[in-house]
């Protein structure tokens, strides 16, 4: 045993060297302490490395995961929001071209076999009927949907997806565990994790020649595609139940690398026997659905009743062969651990011959010789449900109490046919970083399977996950697991497979920028109105305090004037009669403010969290800069007036300019961005017309009004402008003329209507016969009219303690503003009626 | 005997329903003792898309979307079917209660493999010590299965009270078994209940019954209602029905809708409306008149 170096003896040199249990089976070391051979090159260039340079690397890797928006929620987390940034572990796992090509071969079978048990089940059922598996193994499972009978998909297989999850027992064979038939998740994980890999080590991953995953995925694009029963223009969905399930990123991101829509239930309807999706422009036709909602929960007509993650009536549709869903709707049952127990026997039945790859032993407590077993060495066994859901875990006996392995035993009794059970498994080792040295930590493989052409793909690889602890046998993503790259190692270079030629349409994306579905639309709105809201805000209480430090001292009144424009501008009025100075300050350091502030930029970050397909990897970081900034916002913001406290806002509002020069500079000009941009036009607009409320509409003493002219200016970005344009004092209408009539400056209020004009003209229409004008372009009509026909010295014409014209018109623009509003949302946001059963029943937990 | 039946379903709206997809169970299956001759369905307001299909179970199930605002949806079925009496009966009973138990666990008979889908609990059917004990004594291992369901149907109608307002559709088992009263969908409920608890296989049934007027008076239109009783699998001789509401087998009178697991399983209207307010109106007619 070599000695362990503290940290004090930590240098430059320092090695980092695999240290494995020997006692155990481990993929890198052989029993003798050898390392094996398709290791000895990542592992060695590993300790070359040493542990400081690793560390670097891993926090690179972080860097690029929070980037790209990679998270991964778990549900039990006592935070708030449950995300967190995926984990993954630098060192890969490593298998051999020569041992991975034995496991692809065993996966294949697998996958044929499932797809063929699949057929039955929802068929002749001839595995019942000749008595090859107990009638109860089936119908005594959830997961088996008796609507779905029938249901057929054209082409040899119905089993699209198949994933596998695997695990080395301690006598070196691959085992597999379980089997993932639902709507396996996790591939896009994989990939995103390979995409990091060979960022964060380009050179290791280049030299090492490992197997490429993009293969896979075209595979994956073209068999989805060519599902389609609508063969001209096939229009894929992945149907997600939305941002807060555990593996959302996923879903968008392999919707962006698939190149297909992301939709949720709201998204679609359907109508004359066929599945639509809402968008701006109408119906846009929906073909085939990668489906990321479980199977119960996806129709309410047929199957659960209350689920708001479905379509009413989508199994219809299915039915009448106008879609095709993967996987298809019932293949959960495949999930079933009784079938393992029997799957020698199945597979003798329909196969012709027993598996290649073994399961887990299983024992099924609805068959009595095995209920004995198993509650005569319940300390030693996982015992699983029979159906998986978020309420019903497995429980490992070695972690029981004698009284709870009694309850547990009284569990099973009362509903045996309900629980299976499989020993306990040490799996094999792989080295793990931990803490600046390597350690040996137990992996569980997920292979991915993929029909295609006559038979499967298999993603070359997979999804690695270790387990916490040494000895931890718990390895799930939901206990907190870490992640790791899968690499599959060639003796020589691969032969460039990539480029083999996988038949495939080419992209139709003639119509696709016009057929965003309305809730993305509606969620951009927003994104860019909340933005805006902030950014306004943040900007004037900036202005705000750096006048109320500043050199020159400035009257009581015109104090008054710049926290009274805070408080509108972040809607947080001081209570009911108090309009004090006292009661203003107090809104800010209250934290009133503050709060108003961040609510904002919580509602943006959700809007972009549910447009997360849309938005780029750079739009993310700047998202993830926002998300930090407000969390130190929140904690150390103490609203004190003193000691330059803009200082503490600066980040937010460098973070915020830096996402909407993004959205202008790297976002396509689709409908997207239009309704991104109207939100900030339309927001920016009504906050510089309450900003001239409050600062230029009340008369002050000269020397007043030019310091609120000068706060007006400064919140808007044209204190230089002016400056530089006028060269004497500031006055009202000169200021006015900046920030309301100069369509140069892109801050000013007549630039955010001549832009919204833009787009509105540029939305479409129903075709109508009649030459009015609709209604919201009268509206943004009149507002042009209005500024335009305006004259700044009226305007600027005190009118006893007011300017009442002013006042005036941006009383008249603000309404027009807040009306138009409306307009788009009732014309071109999605309003549907809430929906109920017919019959309500509380029967349908079965 | 040869019948016409209607089967008009009419739900009232407090407030308008701009859309809805549903699913009904109400055109008449073929059975081994029935024959659907033919069958319509009328949909009010109009169907915008509607199919029919052949469920799990064999039954017709009928699907309709409607696009057309509506306060009042109307849908009516017209069918015209010949029923026989049932060939089990009292003189040829076939297995014991002791021999339908084992027989049900042969492996090598596909009717008894596929039968025991209908031993297990089920959405709103669960077995229990309850059940079991209540109807145990009348299920010796010696005694010909069908005899002892009869006698458990009749205990069923002597012991229960028929009572409509003592339920609303769908009332669990235990319930009815501490109150003693329901309608024959709890009826029906219960025996499969006591039935699957001792290990027999038992399914739900859902159709019409004639009924006939007192002597001497005119039938009236509509007077006759959907029905719901049991069968009960019998190795060797095959599913037979009773009907614990009325205290016997089933007849010719009894018209087959379609049977499942449960009530749950061939429900004759479900589905999913947009709008419509709380509590719509519901009103059932059925009339079942000799051709």
């Amino acid at each position: 045993m070599s000695q362990t170096l503290s940290p004090s003896q930590t240098s430059a040199t320092e090695e980092l060297r695999y240290r494995a249990n020997t006692e155990l089976a481990d993929e890198a070391v052989t029993a003798t302490g050898d390392l094996k051979p398709h290791w000895t090159y990542l592992l060695d260039s590993i300790n070359e490395l040493g542990p400081k340079a690793f560390a670097d690397r891993q926090s690179k890797a972080l860097r690029i995961l929070r980037d790209d928006g990679a998270t991964y929620n778990i549900y039990s987390d006592p935070n708030a929001s449950g995300s967190h940034t995926w984990n993954l572990d630098l060192v890969p796992f490593v298998l051999s071209s020569d041992e991975w090509g034995r496991i692809e071969a065993g996966l294949l079978e697998r996958a044929e076999l499932f797809n063929l048990l699949l057929r039955d089940i929802y068929g002749p059922r001839d595995l019942v009927r000749l008595g090859v598996i107990p009638p109860e193994a089936l119908f005594a499972h959830r997961g088996f949907l008796r609507a779905c009978q029938g249901v057929r998909i054209p082409g040899d297989h119905e089993l699209i997806l198949h994933s596998v999850d695997l695990v080395r027992g301690q006598d070196g064979r691959m085992l597999v565990l379980g089997d993932r038939t639902q709507s396996p998740s996790g591939a896009g994980y994989a990939l995103e994790n390979r995409n990091v890999m060979s960022r964060v080590f380009p050179s290791l991953f280049r030299d090492s020649h490992v197997h490429r995953l993009a293969a896979f995925f075209q595979r994956m694009r073209a068999k989805l595609t060519s599902l389609s029963p609508n063969q001209s223009n096939p229009r894929v969905a992945v149907l997600t139940p939305g941002a807060h399930n555990e593996t959302y990123f996923e879903h968008a991101y392999l919707a962006n690398y698939l190149g297909f829509h992301l939709v949720q239930s709201d998204d679609l309807v359907v109508r004359n026997g066929f599945l639509w999706m809402k968008s701006l422009d109408g119906l846009s036709r929906v073909d085939v659905l990668l489906r990321r909602v479980d199977d119960w929960f996806c129709d309410p007509v047929e199957l659960r009743g209350d689920s708001r993650l479905g379509v009413a009536s989508l199994l219809e549709v299915v039915r009448a062969g106008n879609l095709v869903i993967a996987n298809p709707l019932g293949s959960g049952v495949l999930e079933n651990p009784v079938f393992l127990r029997y799957l020698p026997e199945i597979s003798k039945q329909l196969l012709g011959r027993e598996l290649r790859l073994p399961s887990v032993q299983t024992h099924w407590c609805g068959e009595a010789e095995d209920l004995s077993y198993v509650l005569g060495n319940l300390e030693n066994l996982v015992i699983k449900p029979l159906y998986r859901s978020p309420d019903s875990r497995s429980t490992y006996g070695p972690e029981l109490g004698k009284a709870a392995l009694q309850q547990l035993a009284a569990r099973i009794k009362a509903d045996p046919t309900q629980y299976v059970a499989q020993p306990v498994l040490e799996a094999s080792h792989v080295p793990t970083f931990n803490h600046d040295s390597l350690v040996p930590r137990p992996a569980i493989l997920r292979s991915f399977a993929v029909a295609s052409n006559t038979s499967y793909t298999i993603m070359p690889g997979g999804l690695t996950r270790v387990g916490l602890g040494e000895r931890s046998f718990m390895i799930t993503s939901q206990a907190g697991s870490k992640s790791k790259d899968t690499w599959v190692v060639a003796s020589e270079p691969e032969r460039m497979l990539n480029n083999e030629h996988i038949d495939e349409q080419p992209g139709t994306r003639e119509a696709d920028l016009i057929s965003l579905p309305s809730r993305v639309v509606e969620n951009l709105f927003w994104m860019g109105r909340y933005a805006e809201r902030a950014e306004a805000a943040l900007r004037m209480l900036r202005t705000t305090f750096m006048m109320l430090n500043g050199e020159e001292r400035i009257s009581n009144l015109a104090q008054n004037q710049l926290l009274h424009a805070v408080s509108m501008l972040t809607a947080t009025p001081p209570a009911a009669g108090q309009s004090s100075e006292e009661a203003l300050r107090g809104i800010i350091q209250n934290g009133l403010v503050i709060r108003s502030i961040s609510g904002n930029l919580r509602s943006m970050l959700y809007c972009a969290d549910e447009t997360k397909e849309l938005l780029s990897s750079d739009t993310f970081r700047v998202i993830n800069d926002i998300r930090d900034a407000l969390t130190t916002l929140d904690r150390n913001f103490s609203g004190s007036l003193a000691s330059a406290p803009e200082e503490a806002l600066d980040p937010l509002v460098t973070a915020l300019m830096a996402l909407s020069g993004l959205t202008q500079e790297s976002m396509i000009r689709g409908f997207g961005w239009r309704f991104m941009d109207m939100g900030r036009r339309l927001e920016r607009g009504y906050q510089i017309s309450t900003a001239i409320k409050s600062l230029a509409v009340p008369v002050l003493s000269e020397s007043d009004q030019s310091k609120l002219c000068e706060a007006l200016l400064l919140s808007l970005e044209a204190l230089i402008s002016h400056r530089r344009r006028y060269r004497a004092r500031i006055g009202v209408p000169t200021t006015l003329d900046l920030v309301m009539m100069d369509n140069t400056n892109p801050r000013s209020l007549i630039y955010q209507i001549e832009q919204l004009g833009l787009h509105i003209r540029a939305l479409p229409r129903s075709k109508t016969q009649l030459h009015e004008l609709p209604a919201d372009e009268r509206r943004i009509l009149e507002c042009e009219s209005l500024l335009k026909l305006s004259s700044l010295a009226e305007l600027s014409q005190a009118d006893g303690f007011t300017r009442s014209q002013l006042d005036e018109l941006m009383k008249k623009i603000s309404a027009l503003l807040s009306g138009l509003s409306d307009l788009i949302t009732d014309k071109y946001f999605d309003h549907r009626e809430t929906s109920q059963q017919l019959v309500h029943s509380a029967w349908e937990s079965i | 005997m040869l019948y016409r039946i209607r089967h008009t379903t009419e739900y009232v709206y407090h407030s308008r329903v701009s859309h809805c997809y549903n699913m009904a169970h109400i055109s008449p299956r073929d059975t081994p003792r029935q024959q659907c001759l033919s069958s319509r369905i009328d949909v009010l307001p109009g169907a915008a898309f509607s199919a029919s299909r052949t469920d799990y179970f064999g039954n017709q199930a009928y699907h309709f979307e409607i696009q057309k605002p509506h306060k009042k949806l109307v849908i009516t079925s017209t069918s015209d079917v010949r029923t026989a009496v049932q060939s089990a009966n009292l003189e040829e009973p076939g297995m014991t209660c002791g021999e339908a138990r084992a027989a049900l666990m042969d492996k090598s008979d596909f009717e008894s493999l596929l039968a025991r889908e209908f031993l297990l609990d089920s959405p709103m059917i669960k077995a229990s010590d309850e059940l079991r004990e209540y109807a145990e004594e009348l299920f010796e291992d010696g005694k010909p299965l069908l005899v002892a369901a009869l006698e458990l149907t009749r205990k069923i109608f002597a012991e229960f009270t028929y009572s409509p307002a003592a339920t609303t559709i769908a009332t669990p088992i235990h319930e009815v078994m501490a109150t003693r009263k329901g309608v024959c969908q709890d009826f029906a409920h219960l025996q499969i209940g006591c039935l699957r608890s001792m290990g027999f296989a038992a399914r739900y049934v859902s159709g019409y019954l004639e009924t006939l007027p007192p002597p001497g008076q005119e039938k009236m239109v509509g007077a006759d209602a959907s029905h719901a009783w049991l069968s009960v699998f019998i190795p060797g001789t095959g599913w037979v029905e009773f009907d614990p509401t009325n205290d016997c087998m089933a007849h010719e009178q009894h018209i087959v809708t379609a049977w499942g697991r449960d009530f749950y399983d061939v429900t004759p209207l479900c589905g999913v409306i947009y709008g419509g307010g709380e509590n719509p109106v519901l009103r059932v007619s059925v009339d079942v008149a000799r051709i």
